[in-house]
């Protein structure tokens, strides 16, 4: 079962991704801000979280920012709108998987199932 | 560090008498020193495994399923340093030596800082590829 947590303030921002993510041996979460999502990682185990760009309480990267000083081990995905280059500067260090545009969608879901599943069977040691 | 495993990021086939590499999520191999009463007694090297983005916590894992005590980087991020603090394994910084023994004997003698979070690649303060 691969758990994943959706955190965005407007659901619809992430319905095609989530739509894309249903199915098979995939359980989804929302969030609807920063605080609510810590909330729910502090008692729940996650293997992917993906953020909206803006949370409301906080941003997007300051989410992945504080998730990572409290459970490293959860892997993150984040929408934003800066370019490649530019978001390897801002989310430097943070260890994020996978970059989405704004309004994610079911191609998306694909990727990025493929690229966290990728990184689930590495970590799994020989 | 008087016992213990030691884990420096090398390059090519890593060794003692290796070059140490400059981001350890993409080095080649991962050179074991283990330390018994403050003395080397034995040194081994392990493949690292291919790096994929966001892959950062399987060194993590790599580390801590051989029982690496300490890790000695050059630079590392936010996220594997939180995950190798998790796991236990202290991380130690030198930003200036390219060479693995002097930077091994420093730390085995107690002369190497552990890495700050403000070090960190990200966390505001930068930190330094070995020359």
């Amino acid at each position: 079962m691969i758990r994943i947590l959706l955190a965005s303030r407007n659901k619809g921002s992430m319905s095609d991704l989530e739509a894309g993510l249903t199915g098979g041996d995939v359980q989804i979460t929302r969030a609807d801000s920063g605080s609510k999502g810590m909330s729910m990682i502090s008692e729940n185990i996650f293997d992917l979280v993906v953020t909206d760009e803006n949370l409301g309480d906080m941003t997007g990267l300051e989410f992945i920012r504080t998730i990572i000083a409290k459970n490293p081990m959860v892997n993150c995905a984040a929408v934003s709108p800066l370019a490649p280059g530019d978001f390897h500067e801002a989310s430097e260090g943070l260890g994020i998987l996978m970059q989405l545009p704004a309004r994610p969608g079911k191609e998306h879901a694909e990727r990025l199932l493929d690229h966290l599943k990728k990184i689930l069977n590495t970590m799994e040691i020989k | 560090m008087q016992n213990g495993r030691i884990a420096v990021p090398s390059n090519g086939e890593g060794g003692l008498d290796a070059t140490r590499s400059g981001h350890f999520g993409h080095c080649d191999v991962f050179t074991f020193i283990d330390v018994e009463n403050g003395e080397i007694k034995n040194v081994s090297t392990i493949g690292n495994q291919g790096h994929v983005q966001g892959g950062c916590m399987v060194p993590v894992n790599l580390l801590a399923s051989h029982n690496v005590n300490a890790l000695v980087v050059g630079g590392i991020g936010l996220r594997p340093l939180m995950g190798f603090k998790q796991a236990g394994i202290d991380v130690y910084h030198d930003s200036q030596r390219a060479e693995i023994k002097p930077v091994v004997e420093d730390l085995i003698a107690g002369k190497l800082p552990q890495i700050r979070e403000d070090q960190v690649c990200g966390g505001g303060g930068g930190a330094a590829n070995p020359a």
